[in-house]
């Protein structure tokens, strides 16, 4: 009998921590394919998530939106507030969705062009860009505190099919977690095609090797990185929108799964995509069974303490490569 | 070696005047802030701008010194010195628990650690109830962060850290820095040299978090997470990798411009946000470069002429 | 045991490779190398791009340990020591592809050297700061507190270490550069620099990686002035390496010659010369390559 609960709760924590794996993998492929070509850790990624997120939610129920301008008082006016209601025409989840991608990618875009390109240009240290990534990630984060305010929200009901199936063992199954998982092999799949079956797809693992010999190929680098960021931005917005459909959508959810992601990056090997989902899959699945097993309040602590053995046992992660100096 | 007289002379002068000054009780508020802030940032400064290292979790060193006080004086009714001195040494113990494995890391893969492994002492403290009160804070402290006390804190290891790096340490570190594998075979036992530069910034953090919680008299892991660990980093960027008065300037630059920003709260992380951006795309090498202030005087430095050539 | 050089008669051997292999996963780079450099001796290591004389370096200097073999210097097994406590014995070295300290000025560089001649001991930096009568060995650095609050020892030594630095950085004609940063350096200093980094840790062997790498034929000539000077001055036992032949031949009275990681020939300038192996495996490359 004990045993019997025991099992139900491994298999449905199995399956619960494939599908939180999956939505995570859809962030860090996008993560590590950026460090792979620019070899730094981009803190906005988590930025393309939310916009992602609020794209799709604003899209779906309407953006009831605050602009409260409050000036310093040393000005000629003292401040102004705007409180209104976007109107927008009730799309379905796919319409939603499909802005929602768009949106996030064009974002990535736009701040690899503003921010990123001028330090790319000037430096090749990369810690510059880290912090700008930094910059940009508390822009993006604050941004929504103050058009949408800071509160938790939830997808409108219905926008994802919620239906029970119970399996053998009374295993029971949620429907919209079969759905982000069947969604994120869809989109991991889509771009396994991109990279290894298209020109562009070419040129991205041409410069993932080496992005300077790529440029001198004949390669046009920054079209190819305005490419990359697209990706990722679109992938990081399918991430964010199950990711709110799962939990609730708020300002901060960039930052806590960017930090995620990284993890689930390194632990798999920086810059390497199989590896980025292989970890994901693997930090899901802690997650789940910690949650499971322990307590729900080890989760992190958990991940953490992967993370930290990971990069002591086997720095390079699973599937990365070792990097060796040349004197 | 009389520039150095000169040096820890201007620097004494500048605690005895921010000491002695006439202020109100809000802008003596933003002194002891300051102060507190510099101290981190110094710390920091060794570490990243200095020996390369960058972190991104020097927060929870704050924490543990914050921590380490705050119990010390109210559970155990300790005086308040000791107990900021043993805030800082306990950080710093930590760090060498935590060196030990991690400072073989380089690069991303050290910065993502030092994420890992200051969120992870966070949580832990967020999650030991019995010991640190938990997530709800740790109230009652007293406010023994007086400005005297700040100031003093902030004269004396500004006075050391400016030493340190104008002698042996320094050179050791910012070889190490520049180039890890020369360092070594130049005689330096790189290893040992990351951890020195890693205990100091500890140490310098721990006293600065003893001293944050002496000046809010209440503290929560969720002041020292990794949005703090990042301000620390940016602070030392914004002043200039390698420019120990630059990371003090890039401190007071920001510590002021957040107070000035206050009344606007709403749109104050997105104008730091912005800052960050801009100041990356702008200048990324930070307000000083690696120079320290007094190389910008004129007559201080023997000949500059060689740097113009180039 | 490889023959020993006429001339290096009555002194000690100071350093021995004794077949050495090294390889990076399958590939040799260097093969049952042995050679013995006598105390003293000016010699060189010559062979073609890709001969594996740097990687030799690599395992002198204990960056990279040896697959097999081992190295003794006098007297003593360095095979798995690491690379600073190498150093500390006595070995320093110059780098093919230059490493200067970038971000430090020159003196600054070669004061990161000179401050390794001082030993720390915490015995003798206690004795210093409980009683103030007590007069330290010259020979030992400052302790954490003297540069902490720049009192005691600190001002002497760093006066000392300074005045050394510039010493040398005077000759190699670098004294008037002092203050600029040493990245900013034309090619031909950084070369130099590096020279005088090492000479500054006071060593007992020399290793010089390609110094004339880059440098025009006039710049080359002095450079040959300047090793050979060295050589005489400091009474210093040097190992060069490079894959023009003119500079070896020149100054070096003894060579070892390397094709594939390899020791295809080693003796005096003109048995080299001389050597069938080493005119078809080497100067044949030579006269290809115009």
């Amino acid at each position: 009998m004990g045993i019997e609960v025991q099992f139900s709760t491994l298999f449905q924590q199995i399956i619960n921590g494939l599908s939180l794996g999956s939505v995570y993998a859809l962030i860090a492929v996008g993560y590590s394919l950026v460090y792979s070509i620019l070899s730094f850790s981009n803190f906005a990624h988590g930025g393309f998530l939310v916009v992602g997120g609020y794209i799709c939610y604003g899209l779906l129920a309407g953006f009831s939106v605050n602009i409260l301008f409050t000036v310093p008082s040393f000005w000629w006016f003292s401040g102004f507030s705007v409180d209104f209601l976007l109107p927008v025409p009730s799309v379905n989840i796919w319409l939603a969705g499909a802005g929602a991608l768009a949106g996030a990618g064009l974002i990535a875009i736009l701040t690899e062009r503003f921010a990123y390109k001028p330090i790319r240009e000037r430096t090749s240290i990369t810690l510059y860009l880290l912090i700008a990534s930094m910059g940009i990630s508390i822009v993006i984060e604050n941004i929504f505190v103050i058009i949408v305010g800071g509160r938790f929200r939830a997808l409108p009901p219905n926008t994802f099919p919620s239906k029970l199936f119970t399996l053998i063992g009374g295993v029971t199954v949620n429907a919209s977690d079969i759905l982000s998982l069947v969604f994120a092999v869809f989109f991991l799949g889509g771009l396994q095609l991109f990279l290894n079956r298209t020109r562009w797809g070419l040129a991205i693992r041409a410069a993932a090797c080496d992005l300077r010999t790529a440029g001198l190929m004949g390669v046009n680098v920054s079209q190819l990185i305005a490419i990359v960021f697209f990706v990722a931005g679109l992938l990081a917005a399918v991430g964010g929108i199950f990711l709110s459909a799962r939990y609730t959508l708020y300002p901060q959810l960039g930052g806590t799964i960017t930090t995620k992601a990284f993890v689930a990056a390194v632990i798999g090997g920086l810059g390497s995509l199989p590896g980025a989902v292989v970890g994901s899959l693997a930090l899901g699945l802690a997650e789940m069974l910690t949650a499971g097993f322990i307590s729900s309040q080890m989760r992190d602590l958990v991940v953490f303490s992967m993370l930290v053995i990971m990069l002591l046992v086997k720095p390079a992660g699973f599937f990365g490569r070792q990097i060796s100096d040349k004197i | 070696m009389k520039k150095s007289l000169a040096g820890n002379a201007a620097f004494i002068a500048i605690g005895v005047s921010l000491g002695l000054i006439p202020l109100s009780g809000y802008e003596e508020g933003i002194i002891v802030l300051l102060c507190i802030n510099c101290i981190a940032a110094m710390g920091v400064s060794l570490l990243t701008g200095f020996t390369g290292i960058f972190t991104l979790g020097h927060a929870a060193y704050m924490a543990l010194g914050a921590y380490t006080a705050a119990i010390m004086t109210v559970r155990y009714g300790i005086h308040w010195f000791p107990a900021i001195v043993a805030g800082g040494f306990v950080a710093a113990a930590i760090a060498w628990l935590i060196g030990m494995p991690t400072l073989r890391l380089t690069g991303d893969y050290y910065a993502i650690a030092s994420i890992g492994l200051g969120e992870a002492i966070r949580l832990i403290l967020e999650n030991w109830q019995s010991f640190t009160r938990g997530a709800r804070g740790f109230p009652g402290i007293d406010s023994y962060t007086t400005r005297w006390v700040a100031v003093l804190f902030f004269t004396a290891l500004g006075t050391g850290m400016f030493n340190l790096i104008n002698s042996r340490l320094g050179r050791e570190l910012k070889a190490s820095r520049d180039d890890r594998i020369a360092a070594s075979l130049m005689g330096f036992n790189t290893p040992s040299s990351r951890m020195k530069a890693l205990l100091i910034s500890a140490f310098y953090c721990g006293i600065s978090g003893a001293l944050l919680g002496g000046y809010m008299n209440f503290i929560q892991p969720s002041m020292f997470d990794m949005m703090k660990s990042t301000e620390l980093t940016a602070v030392v960027v914004f002043g200039g990798l390698g420019s120990m008065s630059g990371t003090l300037l890039g401190s007071a630059i920001i510590t002021s411009a957040m107070e000035y920003f206050r009344d606007i709260s709403q749109y104050r992380m997105l104008i730091y946000g912005l800052m960050l951006v801009t100041i990356m795309v702008v200048r990324p090498e930070g307000v000083l470069g690696n120079r320290e202030i007094w190389s910008f005087l004129p007559g201080l430095t023997p000949d500059r002429k060689g740097r113009d050539q180039e | 045991m490889s023959e020993t050089p006429k001339d290096a008669g009555n002194t000690r051997v100071l350093l021995e490779l004794d077949d050495v292999d090294m390889f990076f996963g399958g590939v040799q780079a260097v093969r049952n190398m042995s050679f013995t450099i006598m105390e003293g001796e000016l010699a060189g290591i010559i062979g073609p791009n890709g001969a594996g004389k740097t990687t030799i370096f690599n395992v002198i200097t204990s960056v990279y340990s040896p697959s097999s073999g081992s190295i003794w210097f006098r007297e003593q097994d360095i095979t798995l020591l690491r690379a600073y406590q190498v150093n500390r014995l006595g070995i320093a070295r110059t780098f093919q592809n230059l490493r200067l300290f970038g971000r430090l000025s020159v003196l600054e560089n070669v004061m990161t050297a000179t401050q390794n001649r001082y030993r720390y001991s915490f015995r003798e930096s206690l004795r210093g700061y409980l009683s103030p009568c007590y007069r330290p060995d010259p020979k030992f650095y400052y302790g954490f507190v003297e540069s902490l609050l720049h009192l005691g020892r600190w001002s002497g030594t760093e006066r000392q270490i300074r005045t050394l630095s510039m010493e040398l950085l005077d000759r190699v004609g670098l004294a008037d550069r002092a203050n600029q940063a040493a990245g900013t350096l034309p090619y031909g200093m950084q070369r130099r620099l590096e020279i005088a980094r090492a000479l500054a840790l006071d060593p007992k062997l020399l290793l010089l990686d390609e110094p004339a790498a880059g440098m025009n034929p006039e710049e080359v000539r002095a450079l040959n002035d300047l090793i050979t000077g060295i050589h005489r001055e400091f009474r210093l036992t040097t190992l060069v390496i490079e894959h023009h032949m003119d500079l070896i031949m020149e100054i070096c009275p003894h060579i070892v010659c390397m094709n594939f990681g390899a020791k295809i020939a080693e003796g005096s300038p003109e048995e080299i010369q001389n050597d069938p192996g080493v005119l078809s495996a080497y100067l044949g490359v030579e006269e290809a390559a115009g």
